[in-house]
Order: structure tokens, then C-alpha cells, then sequence
């Protein structure tokens, strides 16, 4: 009885994983309907007016997707670009991307794409006029699965920026 | 014993409710589904009965919505002007790694079903929102576009600004997509994103009417 017992609560056990399994499964997909790329922080950053400042931008990449890195190996694929549109106040100098990581669609595994994937730190070279300037930067992505790719967008980057 | 009857009787409780939630489950991602169906004018992932994403598209078994695009020699292509053929309407982009993948596919197929009055219309949506009112973003993508054709050897019309007539054919939000259109001008499936060869294949069947 304690044996048959036993393969009853086994299987109660592996329906259990079965149902989570889809559920993970079904949500990994639901994320083509929301943000690809997030803009995480900071919000806010004092530098000395007139003086070129490095200041990491943090943002997060949507579970399951991927973007190109802003060097991506192949010539039609979108690179991920970060600007600073004239006249905010803010003056972007330089821009330092990651390298990113190697990555392959499951259908063409031979070829290699170099993206960026969860969390990715772009450190931007900025020299702020004294002030407080709201900016509005910009980042140029283009998102993929591994099945679907997502068109072209651009996302703002808000950051109030202030030279003392 | 007593102690057994009891674990006995919690297992027979787990397995009735397990499958009392997935019939419950199942009728409302059924119900979800239809109602979806009956008032969307975009396709959507949904979760199906077996909990695995498919996509659904309003456009099925209705009429494939008109157009008329140019292709890269400036021609003007009407998908009516198919009519008695199955005509497979995909939307693809330069930028799409995906569609790299399933366009060799799509000109196999092509060649072995057009003896079978079979068409390919591979309609490039850059999704960029390029019009022919920018002439130097026009020309920019229209080289792009004859480029990835030329290489990638599409025999098929290649037709351009699919961002055009996007609304109508569900918004094109995920590249690839692919329309199987039979010899009517009717939708019989949709594709969104890769899939395989052999699943292309069947729904290109289908819309032959095999």
C-alpha cells in the first residue's frame, strides 16, 4: 500500500511541475507585448558644469529577448545607439557600449550574433552647460526572440541632469 | 489503515482538483480565445488548450485584404490580380534575422509548388516609417531591400512598404509573418515568427486546396 501510495503523490508531484512548466513556458512568450528594453537608472546625476563626466546608463533588456549590441557582426542587423538630442542642455561626448555576448538563433545555430541580453551598462561621456536640464536622451534597439523579431524602436532616456 | 484511507483520500482530493482546474483552464482559454476572435483587429499570442503560445489572427478564413505595392523595379502588384493562385503574402524585413532563416525555404517551396499555381509575395516592412515623401530614406531602404533580395535569391515579387498596409493585415507587430491565401482570396492560416519548413509546407497545401 505505502509503495502505491508512494507512485500516486510521484505523480501528483510531476502534474504539478507539468502545469508550472507551462505557465513559465506561456509568460516567456507574453513578453512580446510589453517594453523590449527598460531604462532603469539613475534618474538624476550632478556633474561639474563645463567638464566631461563618465555616467553609467543601466538598462534592462525583457526576459527572453535579445537586441543587437552596437556592433553587431552582421551589416543588416540595427545596432543599439544611444544619443543626446542638440540643444538639451547636455552634450553628449562619447558613448561606450558593451561588447555584448555571443548568442545563436536555435534554427541557425552556426551563425553567431552578438547581443545584449537582461541587464546592460552604456557609459556616456557627457558634458552638462550649468543648470539643471531635464534631458531626454534617446536609445536606438532593435528586439528579437528567438523565433520573432520586433520592429526598429526608440526609447527616451530621461535623466535630469545638473551642472554646479 | 485509518491513517492510509486518509492519504488515500488527500491524493484522489489533488487529482480531482487538478483536473477540475485544467477542464476549467481549457474552457476559458477557450473562451478567451473565440471572444478574441469575434472583436480583435490584431492577431494575438494566445495560450492554447495544451498551455502552448499560438498565434491567433482575425484574419482567418476571411477575405485577404486587398493591396497594391510596388516592387523593386517600381511596378505596381496587386494581390487581386493572384486570384487562382494559392498565394503566400510574407512579410519580412532587412533587419530580420529570422526571416534570413525561413527565406531559403520559402524559394524551395516556391519552385516546387509554382508548377501547382502557387505564389510567393515577400512584402518588406521595414517598420521604420519611411514614406515616398522622404526620397533619401525611400532610396536608402529600397537599396537595402534590393540587396537582401538579391542575395538571398528571391525569384518571387518583392514588394515594398508593407508598413503601408500593416493595419490591415493585424498591425505586423513580430516579424516573419506569413498569409496563406488559397485560390478565393480566402486567409486558410497564419504564421507569426519562425517556424519550420515542413509546417510552411502544410499550410502551403492547404491554400493550394491538397
Amino acid at each position: 500500500m505505502k509503495i502505491k501510495l508512494r507512485t500516486l503523490a510521484g505523480l501528483a508531484a510531476g502534474l504539478t511541475t507539468l502545469l508550472a512548466w507551462g505557465q513559465v513556458d506561456s509568460a516567456s512568450r507574453s513578453v512580446l507585448k510589453g517594453a523590449a528594453v527598460e531604462y532603469m537608472y539613475p534618474e538624476q546625476v550632478t556633474v561639474t558644469a563645463g567638464k566631461a563626466t563618465d555616467v553609467a546608463l543601466h538598462f534592462r533588456v525583457a526576459q527572453g529577448l535579445h537586441i543587437n549590441s552596437h556592433t553587431p557582426k552582421e551589416e543588416f542587423l540595427i545596432p543599439t545607439s544611444f544619443s543626446i538630442p542638440d540643444g538639451s542642455g547636455v552634450r553628449l561626448e562619447t558613448a561606450n557600449y558593451p561588447v555584448g555576448k555571443e548568442f545563436s538563433l536555435p534554427a541557425d545555430p552556426g551563425n553567431k550574433l552578438i547581443v545584449y541580453t537582461d541587464e546592460f551598462v552604456i557609459q556616456a561621456r557627457i558634458v552638462a552647460a550649468p543648470g539643471n536640464h531635464l534631458v531626454e536622451a534617446k536609445l536606438h534597439f532593435q528586439a528579437c526572440d528567438k523565433e520573432v523579431c520586433l520592429p526598429p524602436k526608440t526609447i527616451p532616456v530621461a535623466i535630469d541632469v545638473i551642472g554646479k | 489503515m485509518k491513517r492510509n484511507t486518509l492519504v488515500l483520500s488527500a491524493v484522489v482530493f489533488i487529482f480531482a482538483t487538478f483536473a477540475w482546474a485544467g477542464w476549467a483552464n481549457f474552457e476559458y482559454r477557450k473562451q478567451a480565445t473565440e471572444r478574441l476572435l469575434a472583436t480583435a483587429t490584431k492577431g494575438e499570442l494566445v495560450v492554447d488548450a495544451a498551455g502552448m503560445p499560438e498565434y491567433v489572427s482575425p484574419l482567418k478564413g476571411k477575405a485577404a485584404p486587398p493591396f497594391a505595392l510596388e516592387d523593386l523595379s517600381g511596378k505596381k502588384v496587386s494581390l487581386d490580380s493572384f486570384k487562382g493562385k494559392a498565394v503566400l503574402v510574407n512579410f519580412w524585413a532587412t533587419w530580420c534575422a529570422p526571416c534570413k532563416i525561413e527565406t531559403p525555404w520559402l524559394v524551395e517551396l516556391r519552385d516546387q509548388y509554382a508548377a501547382h499555381g502557387f505564389e510567393i509575395l515577400g512584402v518588406s516592412t521595414e517598420g521604420d516609417g519611411v514614406g515616398k515623401d522622404d526620397k533619401a530614406a525611400w532610396d536608402k531602404d529600397k537599396a537595402a531591400i534590393t540587396h537582401s533580395a538579391q542575395q538571398m535569391h528571391m525569384q518571387y515579387p518583392v514588394l515594398i512598404d508593407g508598413d503601408s498596409i500593416a493595419d490591415q493585415y493585424g498591425g505586423l507587430d513580430e516579424l516573419p509573418m506569413s498569409f496563406f491565401v488559397d485560390r478565393t482570396g480566402t486567409v486558410v492560416a497564419v504564421q507569426m515568427g519562425l517556424t519550420s519548413k515542413a509546417d510552411i509546407e502544410g499550410d502551403i497545401k492547404k491554400a493550394l486546396g491538397n
